[in-house]
């Protein structure tokens, strides 16, 4: 039996949990059944069409598609009216650099142009067997309706999506699949099915991310994304203040520039597609989502919201805290409010709701993890204060009372999971870069585990959401690019709760399972007793090119491990930032490395049968007489990455030469004293603190 | 206070929803550096957005600007767009008189009933004065360049004289003594730098952050730049350049812009900063006096709307001009027999500076602050303008 903090969410795609793809030692579903169920078994095997290929969904959908089909064989039929600007085209730059110039040519042949005159599809279609339409033409009801009826008419057991990012599956009357932006690359889709079909499963299985949601107009990205440009709008328009600073300040507080990323998207098609969501929303729900004065004039006109070149912005605008509170209140109540009324018609669940924030919307934070953290009373207070900024706003319903159960595992793990069946568990972490978020969900899931009598662990990520561990969230650093009380601060916690994977469990396993995983990350994972990674994942310690000085113990606990032979090339790793498969580091840093099958199998076996499976390699807690000199690594020539070079050095050596117990302290320092230099301020985390914050 | 019958009696300025940046003296700060336009629409959406009215409110925007400027073709449309609303509009100008005109114009826009809400956006930027070329076949020399700005000062094609010679011809005219204008100018000094100190000029000037193209600040428009105290004996001091002009008896070019909103008198009732204060057109009077006589041209202007309306000096509550020469100041005082001391109370352009468009503007936005402050009563602006040409309007504030 399984016991779970929540439940996963690829139950929600009928996939089972985590720790049930641990205890099978496979994964739910091939790839290779999913194609034969959706396209046909092999020699028999049919086409994608994506219509409406041209514009910037279907172009970038058609990359998405062809790069991940080409290995089934399955040609994607991309169809248009004569004479639609060549989308396809555009995308060939953005293959190249992903692929290289043979293997973009080598997608681009599997991709076939049609054109058809929007009345009947060419003949030609029949001999290519289409099993799975995704439409993507424009969002007009009658005209996808039409649409729909012609392919029903040629092929009746063809399967349906439509990537509308408004109308409801109900209205339209096929599958919903809602992609999010820039589309070649974003791996999310929204998905209105009944049950979750062969071709949702598939998606998954091809490690796209798919995510039900509940058939309601606009789906859940956009009621974020539509909400915070409206919210936007309804700032703008009471103070004057330009686009351009308003995405400035609305970045600060929130994540993502509403204003540039509609221009960044096209203006043209983003603001109608936003004024459609919004304006369908306000006739369902109410004047929350009216449309702005400037929102219809951009809708009709195309026009940017950016000023053109030659009127790039001349006269600054700071405003005043209470002006920030205002801006604030305005943007968080009207997000409280659309999402209140999310919970309460259950759109998805709550950890993909968050998700989509943060993974489409560019939220900094999910939204419920924000709501979450602010408490009901917070966000009731700042729902009446923007009311009574936005009066109009009043008139739509809201529902406080679903922020009663905030003490809920729903609510509280948003990132992380915990799992077990009595004897072992499973830690998932849902979210791609570490954040204090994510730390004290962590601390919840292990507290949980304990409480629960689990001594053997496996932390990995929750297969779904996760798809590589890319590090710490570097926002979480810039108080501390200022206060050295701060940096120490969130070294030493995070570290703290590393440390009990090691300390608080009789086994623990790192299992990296995605395509790469860096930095705070890898600090984390390499805390465990054990470290296992796919043979090709990609593992580095980048923070010397940042340059940061590593926080969570990077610099002693791995040569703790590591045997006095091997420590350099730890050391080397550390030094110069450089990446190093998994599989040629087996033995001196991942204790096993393998095919995803063989890993998952592997550690079932050791949190079963324990360390006599695979050798424990054991953290010396002594001082380790390190010197980085002798690692002979050579000079880059660069004055600022040697400084950081030596920086981390001299960490290295001070968190090595001393007991282990010291050592969390010792480098805790050393990143938060590395954090306030000006080298650190000019470097990737300091500018980006400029761009933003400044 | 005397009734009198309003020119614009649907028309009304809505107390407290104006502004001006600051005027740094020409050359002395990034404005010299910038489309004046672009800023001045942008400044102007800061402004209104300081004064919590939207500019989305607007349907009409006059601008008044003398100097051209790049992309001035486009007008007033150009400049609504950097402020951030599309609304159409003209641009206008009459030399120094702008400011006035321009207010006035927007009145009859509004009285005409076309417009529920006119902006009124005045701007001009002096510093490097753009250049005209002129090709014209009869020219002596084929074709004529001019620098817009300083060649205009100094020649007045209709006359041949320049506008400093005309204040000499006035000063000599009405037999004005130099000992007398040194004076007046001292006390213009202190008139301003004590509103200055009192935080008067705070109520309407805001301070405005200039950027680069990277979005880098190039520096902050937070004063007038170049105006420094000027002693009497520093005054007496100096070399006459004409009949009682010297470097400190006349006035500055600069740069800046100035702003206002003229409205249906529902509409400023609901964007008004204090509903209560009522601020209405009264009426306007234009003359032009003999040639090279301009300084003498605001006294003239005067005696005609007093005339108009039947006020006299004694009606008025605050008597406000543009004075680019001290003399203007003496002269009007000399023909209205009236102590120049108790006008220009909170400053005038003498001291901070002529931007020509936005001078007059200004002056008014001052103007009505000061009614304000007394508790209402009629207000009375007035300034010269190139072609000898006098202006005069009359407010009243209730």
């Amino acid at each position: 039996m399984t016991n779970k903090m929540r439940a996963s969410t690829l139950e929600s795609l009928k996939l089972g949990s985590v720790l049930d793809i641990f205890k099978k030692g496979t994964l739910p579903v091939t790839t290779d059944e999913l194609i034969d169920k959706v396209f046909g078994p092999k020699g028999k095997r049919g086409a994608m069409i994506i219509s409406g290929a041209s514009g910037i969904v279907g172009a970038g959908k058609v990359m998405q598609f062809a790069s991940r089909l080409k290995p089934y064989g399955i040609p994607i039929i991309a169809l248009d009216l004569p004479g639609a600007p060549d989308g396809i085209g555009k995308q060939y730059k953005g293959l190249v650099r992903a692929f290289g110039r043979d293997g973009a040519n080598d997608i681009m042949k599997n991709i076939i142009q049609l054109t058809y005159d929007g009345k009947s599809l060419p003949d030609t279609l029949k001999s290519y067997n289409p099993k799975f339409l995704l439409e993507a033409i424009p969002e007009n009801l009658e005209l996808k309706k039409a649409h729909y009826k012609l392919f029903k008419k040629d092929f009746p057991d063809i399967h349906i999506w439509s990537v509308t990012s408004g109308f409801p599956s109900k209205q339209l009357g096929v599958g919903i699949a809602h992609p999010a932006f820039p589309h070649e690359i974003n791996k999310i889709f929204e998905i209105v099915e009944k049950t979750p079909s062969a071709q949702t499963q598939m998606l998954w299985a091809l490690g796209l991310i798919p995510m039900e949601v509940s058939d309601d107009w606009s789906f859940v990205l956009d009621v974020f994304f539509c909400g915070l440009m409206l919210a936007s709008l309804q700032y703008q328009e009471k103070t004057n203040m330009p686009f351009w600073k308003a995405d400035k300040y609305i970045r600060q507080i929130i994540g993502p520039n509403p204003f540039r990323a509609h221009d960044a998207i096209g203006a043209k098609g983003a603001n109608f597609l936003t004024w459609s969501c919004l304006y369908h929303l306000s006739k369902e729900y109410g004047p929350l989502f009216e449309p702005t004065q400037s929102l219809n004039e951009h809708k009709d006109s195309g026009q940017n919201w950016y000023p053109p070149d030659h009127f790039r912005p001349m006269v600054n605008w700071q405003i005043n805290d209470k002006e920030k509170e205002d801006l604030r209140n305005i943007i968080y109540g009207s997000l409280y409010q659309m999402t209140s009324i999310m919970i309460k018609e259950k759109r998805s669940d709550f950890v993909s709701m968050n998700a989509i924030g943060e993974l489409c919307a560019q939220f900094t934070r999910g939204m419920l993890a924000i709501m979450r953290n602010e408490g009901a009373t917070n966000i009731i207070n700042t729902v009446k204060a923007y009311h009574k900024l936005h009066p109009l706003a009043a008139k739509t319903k809201w529902y406080p009372e679903v922020f009663k159960k905030m003490d809920s595992p729903e609510w509280q793990q948003l990132y992380v999971n915990a799992e077990h069946d009595g004897k072992a568990g499973v830690i998932t972490i849902s979210r791609e870069s570490y954040n204090s978020d994510v730390d004290a969900e962590l601390n919840r899931a292990i507290d949980w585990l304990k409480k629960n009598k689990i001594k053997r662990v496996i932390v990995t990520s929750d297969f779904h959401f996760s798809t590589q561990m890319v590090g710490a969230d570097t926002t979480e650093f810039f108080p501390a690019l200022t206060e050295t009380k701060e940096g120490f601060r969130v070294a030493h916690t995070w570290s703290k709760t590393a440390r009990r994977l090691y300390n608080e469990f009789e086994i623990s396993i790192g299992f990296i399972n995605g395509k790469r995983c860096m930095g705070g990350m890898l600090e984390l994972m390499m805390h465990c007793h054990y470290m296992f990674a796919d043979a090709d994942t990609t593992l580095a310690m980048p923070e010397v090119t940042l340059p940061v000085v590593p926080g969570m113990e990077g610099c002693h606990w791995a040569i703790r491990k590591a045997k006095p032979t091997d420590r350099n090339k730890l050391i080397s790793m550390l030094l110069d930032g450089k990446q190093v498969k998994a599989k040629d580091t087996v033995g001196w840093f991942v204790d096993y490395a393998g095919t995803l099958e063989s890993g998952i199998k592997k550690s079932w076996e050791i949190v079963q049968k324990g360390n006599g499976v695979l050798p424990l390699r054991k953290v010396d807690p002594g001082s380790l007489n390190i010197s980085v000199k002798k690692a002979k690594i050579p000079s880059s020539g660069n004055p600022d990455f040697e400084e950081a070079k030596q920086a981390i050095s001299n960490c290295i050596e001070q968190s090595c030469n001393t007991t282990l117990a010291k050592a969390i302290e010792v480098q805790a320092r050393h990143s938060a004293d590395f954090m306030v230099t000006r080298l650190c301020r000019k470097g990737r985390v300091g500018s980006e603190y400029d761009k933003i914050m400044q | 206070m005397k009734k009198v019958k309003s020119m614009f009696p649907e028309a009304r300025i809505p107390y407290g929803t104006w502004g001006s940046s600051y005027f740094p003296a020409w050359q002395s700060s990034p404005l010299a550096e910038v489309n004046i336009g672009q800023f001045a629409g942008e400044a102007m959406a800061r402004i209104m957005g300081l004064r919590k009215t939207p500019v989305s409110h607007l349907d009409y925007l006059v601008i008044g600007s003398t100097v051209p400027w790049h992309y001035k073709f486009w007008n007033a449309t150009v400049v609504a767009s950097c402020m951030g609303k599309r609304v159409p509009g003209f641009q206008m100008e009459q030399a120094c008189a702008t400011g006035l005109q321009a207010i006035i114009l927007a009145g009859a826009q509004v009285q005409s009933g076309a417009s529920k809400v006119a902006g009124v956006l005045t701007f001009d930027r002096t510093s490097d004065s753009p250049v005209g070329v002129f090709p014209e076949r009869r020219a002596y020399r084929r074709t004529e360049v001019i620098s817009d700005v300083w060649d205009n000062f100094g020649f007045d094609p209709a006359t041949g004289g320049s506008m400093l010679a005309s204040a000499g011809n006035v000063a000599r005219k009405h037999k004005i003594e130099k000992k007398e204008v040194d004076e007046l100018t001292a006390y213009r000094y202190e008139q301003y730098f004590k509103a200055k100190e009192s935080g008067f000029i705070k109520r309407y000037a805001v301070p405005l952050e200039i950027l680069n193209m990277q979005g880098k600040s190039m520096g902050m428009i937070e004063e007038d730049m170049g105006v420094k105290k000027l002693s009497l004996d520093s005054l007496r001091a100096m070399r006459e350049l004409d009949s009682c002009v010297t470097g400190g008896t006349q006035t500055h070019a600069a740069d800046g812009m100035a702003t206002l909103l003229v409205t249906s008198t529902d509409k400023a009732k609901e964007l008004s900063r204090n509903p209560k204060v009522d601020i209405q057109f009264i009426a306007k009077a234009e003359v032009r006096v003999g040639p090279g006589m301009m300084p003498e041209a605001p006294a003239v202007a005067v005696q005609k709307i007093l005339k108009q309306t039947g006020l006299t000096m004694q009606d008025i509550a605050v008597v406000k001009d543009h004075n680019p020469f001290a003399i203007n100041d003496a002269v009007f005082a000399k023909v209205m027999n009236y102590d120049w001391r108790k006008m220009n109370n909170t400053g005038s352009p003498l001291v901070w500076g002529h931007p020509q468009g936005p001078t007059l503007t200004r002056v008014t936005i001052e103007a009505l602050e000061e009614a304000v402050d007394l508790g209402g009563g009629y207000v009375l602006i007035f300034g010269c303008a190139a072609g000898d040409v006098g202006i005069a309007s009359i407010f009243k504030v209730n």
